[in-house]
């Protein structure tokens, strides 16, 4: 993973925030994750990759986020169920957006979510993390990805 | 205008900000008439309530939005099928037109996006 491919992430995150809402989420820290399980939030998706590259892209948030941004979208059901559909929707749409960059060889899976920690499927030693804010709230991007061997 | 739409998409946010736009002024005429949440109830449903125009997601489980448009195309070549679709790549855009989409649509869209969309496969 080179700087420009991780700014392919960090460019398909603003865009999906100032596209959707009418106000941009700003990218507050743009890192490398230390050891251990990549960080979350409350309600994650996941989408698995494969192909060029192997491993993981999630977005985690909280749930005043995830309201706000149902609310944006003029959504007025904020279950549980449509909470775990927004995470797994900004999650699909980053990675799909990223294939502008990478291309079809970047296949991804559909959405893997969960309220809590255990839809982290980490393969790299320190995951790449993005920091972002909108509306007032943290959410956080994790682009946890390698090459494939070939 | 009369246009009936099925809608095809594994987010069921996805589908109901689709569903809204039949009160869109620009869409007088629209009628909803399925919500699937993969290629295989697309197939059924589409049997069942000959839409004009199908919006269709390509990452879905059970059966992808590339065979369900092959299998669409199928029974009704003449069906106007949208693709609406986070994967942004020319490769997935042409494959899915080559199967017979007549138009390609990134997510995220905005609604008057969407309803011009709508508007030029329908026709």
């Amino acid at each position: 993973m080179t700087e420009n491919d991780l700014k392919v992430f960090v460019d398909a995150v603003t865009h999906y925030f100032s596209h959707l809402t009418r106000e941009p989420a700003t990218i507050r820290a743009a890192y490398l994750a230390d050891g251990g399980a990549a960080p979350v939030l409350q309600y994650t998706g996941r989408i698995d990759v494969s192909g060029r590259l192997r491993g993981s892209v999630h977005f985690s948030a909280r749930r005043p986020m995830l309201f706000d941004l149902l609310r944006e979208a003029q959504e007025p059901d904020t279950s549980e169920d449509n909470l775990l559909d927004a995470v797994g929707e900004i999650a699909n749409t980053i990675a799909g957006n990223a294939r502008r960059h990478f291309g079809s060889a970047l296949d991804i899976s559909v959405p893997v979510t969960a309220n809590g920690a255990g839809v982290t499927n980490g393969v790299r030693a320190r995951p790449f993390v993005i920091q972002l804010r909108w509306g007032g709230h943290d959410g956080l991007v994790v682009v946890d990805l390698e090459a494939t061997a070939g | 205008m009369s246009m009936k739409l099925l809608i095809v998409d594994d987010s069921s946010i996805i589908r109901a900000r689709i569903a809204r736009l039949a009160a869109h002024p620009r869409l007088a005429g629209l009628s909803i008439v399925g919500l699937a949440r993969n290629g295989i109830e697309a197939v059924s449903l589409c049997r069942r309530t000959a839409p004009d125009v199908v919006t269709m997601d390509l990452t879905m489980p059970e059966m992808d939005g590339i065979a369900c448009i092959t299998e669409l195309m199928r029974g009704d070549p003449k069906l106007n099928i949208l693709v609406v679709s986070a994967l942004s790549d020319k490769t997935t855009a042409i494959e899915a037109l080559k199967r017979g989409a007549r138009g390609f649509i990134n997510k995220p869209f905005s609604d008057e996006q969407l309803v011009d969309a709508l508007l030029e496969v329908a026709e």
